[in-house]
């Protein structure tokens, strides 16, 4: 086990020489690293980073999730969203030509995968059928030992694929499911509870047997595929996306939504132990949902935080009171981050700002800045306040589009560039 | 000041992790010193050199310090005292080790670490033998009180004869305390003190309970008479009390107005009726109903 | 290692006191940038350090002492830095739970009711086996300083199922042969969950754990989130507090600070003189 320390070490200190020699024209010595389809260094620390398949939330979380960590999400009420992110992880897995390792206790990970958001490969499309460009290889010399496309190698190479799946981050369809060809690229490795049966071993370990069986084939596909910091570093190497449906939630045959003290309180932490574990040394990075609005050990929530690294929590308005508010009536629910990783640097990057909303349009998931602007006419909207119980205070709203929080528009800061639109100001309700 | 007078006592300085009861409890060491007792200290959670490093100016000839610190729980080869010898006849044998004409005062610091390891009834029992057997003179123990369910610290303090609770002050060094204690007669005195500890390990009272706490203040607020300070009138003066005695209220029955009714004057009218063929007059009895 | 903080806690690392027991605690907020300046500063001060990482990989504490100009890589490579890796450890005892020769060390995991008693050892045998004096020097390795131990971080324990009771044996014990025996120092993190006032009166916990810990130690350091709300420009606070009687005979002491975290280091302030605020 020491080889895996000494590559993690040698590949952190790349990392870090980069970055403390601070000019970022010596990029090329990582590259190496660079070469992995879909990813690109951080600008703050050096970073492998990967895209979230969200854009927005990319940028949120400081360009994209770090290889190596955990992205916890803790589920909306209705898990619609959270569900939703976790597809659009995958799916840009698939689009980057990752592998997927897709768990869940609910669905089927196979029909999870069939449900994933068709990609809008815009700079592409216009010229060739969308499945052809995405059905050839990286032309770069790791070509003949990507597992990805063997079985259409005889289609036609099309350089152009390269333009949008070397892109990081892409925009999906959600009215539109991915398209087989695309997926059947893709190389996955599905675990679904069900089918592997536990068998109740007395041990003493305070995980459950879900978890650890769970654990046990996430190692061995990680090993088996190579992706250990410890496999030769001459093969070309590819990025493990791991997506984890709804962990703590009964179906995990876990109490911890059950009981105020549940039985196997220690269970999911110790299952994250060995996940961070497992992650560290390899080149993988995951995305975990947890039903947090069933926890009810606020405190048991706190220790499963600090044990992933990324943690942001989706509060959707359905079926809250905040449906009806005229102050969120763009959008679909609330982002909050409950944690940005310190991985590798002593500053982590804290967000410029911590009300987030965010909106699901069908062609991209949206984080915006939930904006409180000055109270503009004080007689007008004190008049029109008797409304709903839950109005907070009367907003006027920057038009959207010119502080959503995009990748292409990352440094503006939307308080210079924000344009007091009259059409959108005389469309409020009051 | 209490440092002398507890005879075949037990004492508990119970502390919380916002002011630690050490400093006091080192005071109550080195008074005993002092007075050429000897003094038995059972460390679990301080070694014999911060000990000794706290007492320096005090005569440590008579302390004998018996080392819980180092391998409370035997976990190396050579334990001295663990937690579970923590029983009547090892402890009076600890204490019998060095002979003295005079029964010895046992400080335990601190009687949290046992309550961890030992149930909580076998150290009460403990505690009560120790007090009953006579073998030392009084036992001071320390206790973090937060560290334990309220019962726990409830019932180890039921037996303790005195109960200094210290919490940090308002200001500098000074530290409040408040200290019950239960004479055998069963009267019990209870006390407020704010107190610092000086570097000879003197213990200066600075100021008497009357205005320290908030108890006190509340009390006081309760007394203050809601209606002192008003802007208006709420009681009534002797003469105006009589004005508004005097005073006629109308829809009164006075005797001047029965009278003035009952004898009414001459040309006051009168009514007549005759009744009318045309009026609408009900021939039943209305009291028909009534088994008259 | 961060000077300011230096001065505040009047150390460097010629002279700093001996037999400490640090307590770096957190709450709503992350203290772990203290870790690495007592790191840095223990390696700075030529001390044989001995460091549990449970929370996070060599790694990444490598990469942070680069930024504050120390080598974990030449510090182990020396003898003067024992790293233990608790991630790489723990991997080999969840995913294959047959129990294997090769670290005692990490066995709570297999078990958590056996305590951390084997976790002790590898410590007491780090520490002593360099400064015991015995072997001085034979093979013209270079001479460490006392020993210090690191602990990064306690409640992750927790987490993995030990109780609250076997890490404060644990840290009584590190704390006996370390600071006691062996005039050495300890730093330990643990972290709160929740708001201060929740009080759940429960057996076990973070909240219980932190006040037993603070108990032990000798000086804590309590960083928090902003009372106010979150900052960009400051990042928190942290409360020192020195809970041992010192030479000159003071007590409890506190003093707050505020704080910024940098890339290379951290800057300390008194409240309200921030840069961002003046």
């Amino acid at each position: 086990m020491a080889a895996p320390l000494n590559s993690v070490g040698k590949l952190s200190a790349e990392r870090s020489s980069f970055s403390s020699n601070a000019t970022s024209f010596q990029k090329k010595t990582r590259s190496k690293l660079i070469s992995i389809l879909g990813t690109r260094p951080s600008v703050q620390n050096g970073q492998l980073l990967v895209s979230t398949g969200v854009t927005s939330l990319d940028y949120l979380l400081g360009g994209g999730l770090a290889v190596g960590t955990v992205l916890l999400i803790e589920e909306d009420r209705y898990d619609s969203y959270s569900h939703m992110i976790l597809k659009y992880f995958l799916a840009e897995g698939v689009v980057c030509h990752h592998e997927l390792f897709v768990a869940a206790a609910q669905h089927n990970p196979h029909d999870i995968l069939k449900e994933l958001p068709a990609p809008i490969l815009d700079d592409v499309a216009v010229h060739k059928p969308v499945e052809q460009p995405r059905l050839s290889c990286d032309p770069t010399d790791s070509l003949d030992s990507m597992k990805i496309a063997w079985r259409y190698q005889n289609l036609p190479k099309v350089q152009s694929a390269l333009a949008s799946s070397s892109r990081f981050g892409h925009y999906y369809d959600v009215s539109k499911t991915m398209e087989p060809e695309i997926l059947q690229a893709a190389k996955c490795h599905c675990f679904y509870l069900p089918d592997h049966p536990t068998q109740s071993s007395p041990t003493h370990s305070p995980m459950l047997e879900s978890y650890s069986t769970l654990l046990k084939s996430l190692q061995e596909v990680i090993h088996r595929e190579g992706f250990d910091v410890a496999a030769p570093m001459s093969k070309s190497r590819n990025i493990l996306r791991i997506g984890l449906h709804s962990l703590g939630s009964a179906l995990w045959s876990d109490d911890l939504s059950c009981h105020d003290n549940p039985r196997h309180r220690h269970a999911l932490t110790t299952f994250l132990y060995g996940l961070r574990a497992l992650l560290r040394s390899s080149l993988s990075v995951a995305v975990v949902t947890v039903p947090s609005h069933l926890i009810q050990d606020k405190a048991l929530m706190g220790s499963i935080t600090r044990l992933c690294d990324n943690a942001i929590a989706l509060e959707s308005f359905k079926g809250s009171e905040r449906e009806t508010n005229p102050l969120y009536k763009d959008y679909h629910g609330l982002l909050h981050v409950r944690q940005v990783p310190h991985l590798n640097c002593l500053a982590s990057q804290l967000p410029d700002h911590k009300d987030l909303a965010f909106k699901l349009k069908r062609k991209q998931f949206s984080i915006e800045r939930l904006h409180l602007p000055p109270d503009l006419s004080e007689t007008v909207s004190r008049v029109s306040r008797g409304e709903p119980a839950g109005a907070l205070q009367p907003v006027a709203r920057v038009h959207p589009e010119t502080n959503t929080w995009t990748s292409r528009t990352p440094t503006q800061s939307p308080w210079a560039t924000s344009t007091w639109n009259a059409e959108a100001l005389s469309s409020l309700p009051w | 000041m209490l440092q002398g007078t507890d005879v075949g006592g037990f004492l508990i300085i119970q502390d919380s992790a916002t002011y630690s009861g050490r400093h006091l409890l080192n005071s109550f060491i080195n008074a005993a010193l002092n007075r050429e007792e000897s003094v038995h200290v059972l460390g679990f959670e301080i070694s014999e050199e911060e000990l000794k490093d706290g007492l320096k100016r005090s005569p440590i000839q008579r302390l004998h310090f018996h080392n819980a610190f180092i391998d409370p729980l035997g976990w190396t080869d050579h334990p001295i005292f663990t937690v579970h010898q923590f029983s009547l006849e090892e402890l009076v044998r600890l204490v019998k080790q060095t002979s003295h004409p005079k029964p010895a005062t046992l400080v335990i610091d601190s009687l949290s670490w046992i309550l961890r390891h030992i149930s909580p009834p076998a150290v009460c029992k403990t505690l009560q033998q120790l007090k009953k057997e006579g073998a030392v003179r009084a036992v001071i123990g320390l206790l973090h009180a937060d560290m334990h369910q309220k019962g726990t610290v409830g019932s180890v303090c039921h037996l303790a004869t005195s109960v200094i609770t210290v919490a940090p002050g308002v200001k500098g060094d000074a530290a409040v305390a408040k200290i019950t204690k239960r004479s055998k007669s069963g009267k019990v005195m209870q006390d407020e003190e704010i107190f610092s500890i000086k570097e000879d390990l003197t213990v200066i009272v600075q100021s008497k309970p009357n205005h320290t706490g908030p108890k006190q203040t509340d009390s006081e607020e309760q007394e203050i008479d809601p209606t002192a300070n008003l802007t208006f009138n709420l009681r009534l003066s002797e003469t105006e009390r009589s004005a508004k005695d005097k005073l006629a209220l109308p829809f009164v029955f006075s005797k001047e107005k029965k009278t003035a009714l009952l004898h009414s004057g001459p040309g006051s009218g009168r009514i007549l009726y005759e009744p009318d063929a045309n009026d609408d007059y009900d021939q039943e009895d209305p009291d028909d109903d009534l088994d008259v | 290692m961060y000077t300011e903080l230096n001065s505040i806690l009047n150390t460097t690392p010629d002279s700093f006191t001996q037999g400490e027991f640090i307590l770096v605690s957190d709450r709503q907020s992350d203290a772990s940038f203290l870790m690495h300046h007592f790191l840095s500063f223990y390696l700075r001060a030529r001390c044989k350090v001995c460091f549990l990482g449970l929370v996070q990989s060599f790694s990444h504490y490598n990469a942070v002492g680069q930024r504050l100009g120390v080598s974990l890589v030449q510090a182990k490579e020396k003898g003067q830095l024992i790293f233990f890796e608790g991630l790489k450890e723990s991997l080999s005892v969840l995913i294959s739970q047959e129990s294997n020769t090769k670290s005692q060390a990490i066995d709570f995991l297999r078990d958590p009711s056996v305590g951390l008693r084997s976790l002790y050892e590898f410590v007491r045998c780090t520490v002593s086996s360099s400064s015991g004096g015995g072997e001085k020097g034979a093979d013209g390795a270079e001479e460490w300083g006392p020993p210090v131990l690191l602990v990064d971080d306690l409640s992750v324990l927790l987490s993995l199922g030990v109780t609250v009771g076997t890490v404060l044996d644990f840290s009584h014990y590190c704390r006996a042969t370390v600071c006691s025996q062996l005039q050495g120092n300890m730093v330990m993190l643990t972290r709160c969950d929740g708001e201060e006032e929740a009080d759940d009166g429960d057996d076990e916990g973070s909240e219980r754990l932190h006040r037993g810990l603070t108990h032990q130690c000798s000086l804590t350091l309590h960083v928090q989130g902003l009372p106010t709300g979150y900052c960009r420009d400051i990042h928190g606070q942290v409360e020192v507090c020195w809970r041992r009687r010192q030479g000159d005979g003071q007590h409890t002491q506190k003093k707050l600070f505020q704080y910024k975290v940098h890339d290379k280091g951290a800057s300390f302030f008194a409240r309200g003189t921030s840069s961002a605020v003046l």
